[in-house]
């Protein structure tokens, strides 16, 4: 019983605040952009979890298992179908290199001092010392663009061009996340019935086969209501048998997102009807993250800080180097872009859920606990980080 | 790819090779043993994804030798279900209702909302006149003739007469029972529109309800039998008056809201109507514990009638009907193939190998007995002889309640239950498989087949 009633609650929640949070911001004061953020979600899941009602608890959170599947691999396959090759065409490579800069910095500063620092205060056993690191490197790269897009919607004038950078940054730098979640999903295979070449070979072939399915499916134009049941079914399909390999779901459909978007004639119908429901998605993750949240005290307030520190020097240290390294960057754009990457959104959640349920253990859930709060440090941040940025512009 | 005018449209070739495909995907992912958790959840995803896409295309090949899509997402159900090739085990079936409930509270919203009260004021006579005499006929048949032929079938063989009676009695109650879901269906599907389906649908929705009230007297007069006190306890009909009442009158609180979603919100409607129909079965349920366990009140909320009655006030009490209608059909595709689908697979057939002479003999007097009683009330209102020949082939179809009511029963009485419960599966499994078939077949013969284009108000 309490299965459906977290179920309800959980669906009910993520809608009424998509609604809430995403649709009405014109107008509204500064302090109101953490409604944009989803954050009262997080702590809604808090609240339901078995810290405190305990509606949501552990079992029932994997009896939902085809919903979270479903979920993460929606914004997998979103993500996915950012990456059309013809789009990216449209814009200068010193962008996409900019991108890749700034990514891939992060990750090196935010591992560094993870691999070094974390052992101090949290004694990690074996190949943990290596991947908890990486995860939050990982996590620390991604950037959330949704707040961009609705605080600089059409803005025009000397700032144009930075906010289309800024923008342009935001959607890809997921990219270097995902290289790294592949390592993390290769790397630690114990806990699992399937060697990494097993996962290897296995995740090839399925995955060919379920692209080949997915053609076989869009070789004929289809109506909405077909789409939608394809568009399901196959991630459904795809997210399990990511599981089943002891894969990532959002990996997977990543991969099959990006293929999609660069070889299908449906692509805009498929990509309108992912993006239709791509907020409350997002919000059901926070939710059962919030729930499975592990807060033991006050002091993982510290770790969270230090994360949040870090990550915001190696997000300004790498906005600095692309802007400085890359001559058609020198001139237009603010030395100071990072300012603009603050927010960290909704890969890094659906990273962190991931990885939580691929992966468990009492340094896994403090260290996910840590990195959230950290999340909610970064959202609290970006929005005036972003404001900061375009106002020293003008 | 091959793109034929001879499939008129359908690209049949592609959907046998995502067939072929999907099975090879599904004996690669056998192959690995599921050795955590977390692979154990990833199993059910990809099963529970892969029926739906299976009977997805299932249900196009269907098409190709004129059977319903209805009968494509039962038989994909079946292959993968449990007692074929157990891709769904019973286990993997029963953790998936969660999305049963979800689909079957979606079906009958619609199934409230395609009656037209304009329509059924029209054909009120004819509708009352079929509900009394294929509800007594049915009945009827099925109660004598278990009572008179009973002992000659094994699995009633052992019952004392008081037993039979009882027995007869639920059966036939049960016989009278239909599956508005798979009407709805099949109607959505062929697009039918006019006389003959205006009467079918309001007939097997009325009966709908009608057959809670005749099961509730059977099941009293069951125990009578069985205990042979001789009381009717009439406090159970008295609640049973309040559980249908509170019922329909919180579907309509429910119609006013969604009506007043649609005036003032209408975005995403299709999400709302998601989260509406689970939220009525789940809410339901959560009000049926709540009277039991803290008021101490047997008070039960029906979400299916909640549902109907919702459906049934915003299309016919509200101006925002045809918005309503246009959403519910954009999202009845997923919900159709997921519910029948996994109806499929959970057809039992260990019951129909357990008792199959009893159960054909039943199906075939549940049969004659919709066919007397409809053509007699099809002869009394002076309806087309099409129609008096292909009204008793709408009505085969049962699911849902049939099922509900037998466990019902089984938990009550489970001296005669369980053989009861045993019956009540197996002649369902023959009837859902025959009944959609037949069901086209009927809307085609009185040409009722393509007229119904909903359009928005």
């Amino acid at each position: 019983m309490k299965i459906f009633f977290a179920f309800f609650l959980v669906i009910l929640a993520a809608f009424g605040g998509y609604h809430l949070s995403f649709r009405r911001v014109a107008g509204r004061s500064r302090l109101a952009w953490i409604h944009l953020t989803g954050l009262e979600f997080l702590a809604l899941g808090l609240l339901l979890g078995p810290r405190f009602l305990n509606v949501l608890d552990e079992s029932t959170a994997r009896s939902l298992e085809p919903l979270t599947a479903l979920a993460l691999g929606w914004i997998g396959l979103l993500l996915g179908f950012q990456f059309e090759i013809f789009q990216l065409r449209k814009f200068p490579p010193a962008f996409f290199l900019a991108m890749l800069v700034e990514s891939t910095l992060t990750v090196l500063v935010s591992f560094c001092f993870f691999y070094f620092f974390l052992p101090v205060f949290l004694p990690l056993p074996g190949s943990l010392q290596v991947l908890l690191p990486l995860v939050l490197a990982a996590t620390a790269a991604c950037t959330s663009q949704s707040g961009l897009a609705l605080m600089f919607q059409g803005r025009a004038g000397s700032t144009a061009a930075a906010v289309r950078l800024v923008r342009y940054m935001a959607s890809l730098d997921g990219l270097v996340p995902m290289a790294v979640l592949v390592f993390i999903f290769f790397a630690r295979t114990r806990e699992i019935s399937v060697t990494p070449l097993h996962i290897l070979f296995l995740l090839a072939a399925a995955l060919a086969g379920i692209f080949i399915i997915y053609m076989f499916f869009l070789a004929q134009r289809r109506d909405a209501d077909e789409l939608a049941l394809v568009i399901i079914g196959m991630t459904v399909v795809t997210s399990g048998t990511a599981a089943i390999a002891g894969f990532s779901p959002l990996l997977a459909n990543f991969c099959m997102g990006v293929c999609l978007v660069n070889l299908t004639m449906e692509k805009e119908k498929i990509f309108h009807l992912l993006a239709s429901i791509e907020k409350p998605v997002y919000l059901v993750l926070l939710i059962f993250l919030g729930a499975s949240w592990h807060l033991p005290d006050f002091w993982i307030a510290v770790p969270a800080l230090a994360y949040f520190i870090v990550r915001f020097a190696a997000k300004i240290a790498g906005g600095m180097s692309a802007v400085h390294l890359l001559p058609a960057l020198r001139r237009g754009f603010p030395g100071l872009l990072g300012l603009g990457l603050v927010e960290q959104g909704g890969l890094a959640v659906a990273i962190l859920f991931d990885f939580q349920q691929r992966f468990s253990g009492p340094e896994i859930s403090y260290v996910v606990g840590f990195a959230l709060a950290a999340i909610v440090f970064a959202q609290l941040a970006g929005p005036y980080c972003a404001v900061l940025l375009f106002k020293r512009s003008e | 790819m091959m793109k034929s005018g001879l499939y008129a449209g359908e690209n049949y070739p592609a959907y046998a090779m995502i067939l072929v495909f999907l099975v090879l995907l599904a004996l690669g992912m056998k192959g690995v043993d599921p050795g955590s958790v977390r692979q154990e959840a990833g199993w059910i995803n990809f099963a529970l994804g892969g029926t739906l896409l299976a009977a997805f295309v299932i249900s196009k090949l269907a098409g190709l030798i004129g059977l319903p899509n209805l009968t494509g997402y039962i038989a994909a159900g079946i292959l993968a279900g449990p007692f074929v090739s157990g891709f769904l085990s019973p286990d993997t079936v029963d953790r998936l209702k969660l999305i049963d409930e979800l689909a079957l509270s979606v079906i009958a919203l619609a199934a409230g909302a395609e009656l037209e009260l304009s329509a059924m004021k029209k054909r009120a006579g004819a509708i009352l006149l079929n509900i009394v005499l294929i509800t007594a006929v049915v009945f009827a048949g099925v109660s004598v003739f278990i009572i008179v032929f009973g002992s000659l079938f094994t699995a009633t063989a052992g019952f004392s007469s008081n037993q039979l009676a009882a027995f007869a009695i639920l059966a036939g109650v049960i016989c009278v029972a239909r599956s508005p879901s798979s009407t709805i269906a099949v109607i959505n599907e062929c697009r039918a529109k006019g006389p003959f389906t205006d009467t079918i649908l309001s007939v097997t929705m009325v009966t709908d309800i009608l057959i809670i009230i005749m099961f509730t007297a059977a099941l009293s007069a069951a125990r009578v039998l069985l205990a042979d006190t001789g009381a009717v306890s009439w406090g159970e009909f008295g609640l049973l008056g309040c559980e249908i009442a509170a019922s329909l009158f919180a579907g309509v609180l429910l119609g006013k809201a969604t009506s007043f979603y649609i005036k003032h919100i209408r975005r995403d409607f299709l999400i709302f109507l998601v989260f509406l129909a689970f939220g009525i079965t789940r809410a339901s349920m959560g009000f049926n514990e709540y009277m039991e366990s803290r008021a101490g009140v047997s008070l039960h909320l029906e979400p299916l009638l909640i549902c109907m009655s919702a459906g049934f006030f915003i299309r016919n009490a509200t101006d925002e009907g045809g918005f309503f209608m246009e959403n519910l059909h954009r999202i009845s595709m997923p919900v159709y193939v997921l519910f029948f689908s996994l109806a499929g697979a959970a057809l039992n057939f260990n019951s129909l190998m357990l008792c199959w002479p009893l159960a054909l003999a039943v199906v075939l007097v549940r049969a004659a007995g919709l066919f007397a009683g409809s053509w007699t009330a099809a002869w009394i209102n002076r309806d087309p002889a099409s129609h008096r020949r292909s009204a008793w082939m709408t009505y085969l179809t049962q699911a849902g309640v049939a099922i509900g009511l037998s466990q019902l029963a089984m938990r009550e009485l489970p001296d005669i239950g369980t053989h009861l419960n045993t019956l009540v599966l197996a002649v369902i499994a023959v009837n859902q498989i025959i009944g959609p078939v037949l069901f086209k077949l009927a809307l085609h013969i009185v040409d009722e087949t393509g007229r119904n284009h909903h359009q928005p108000v």
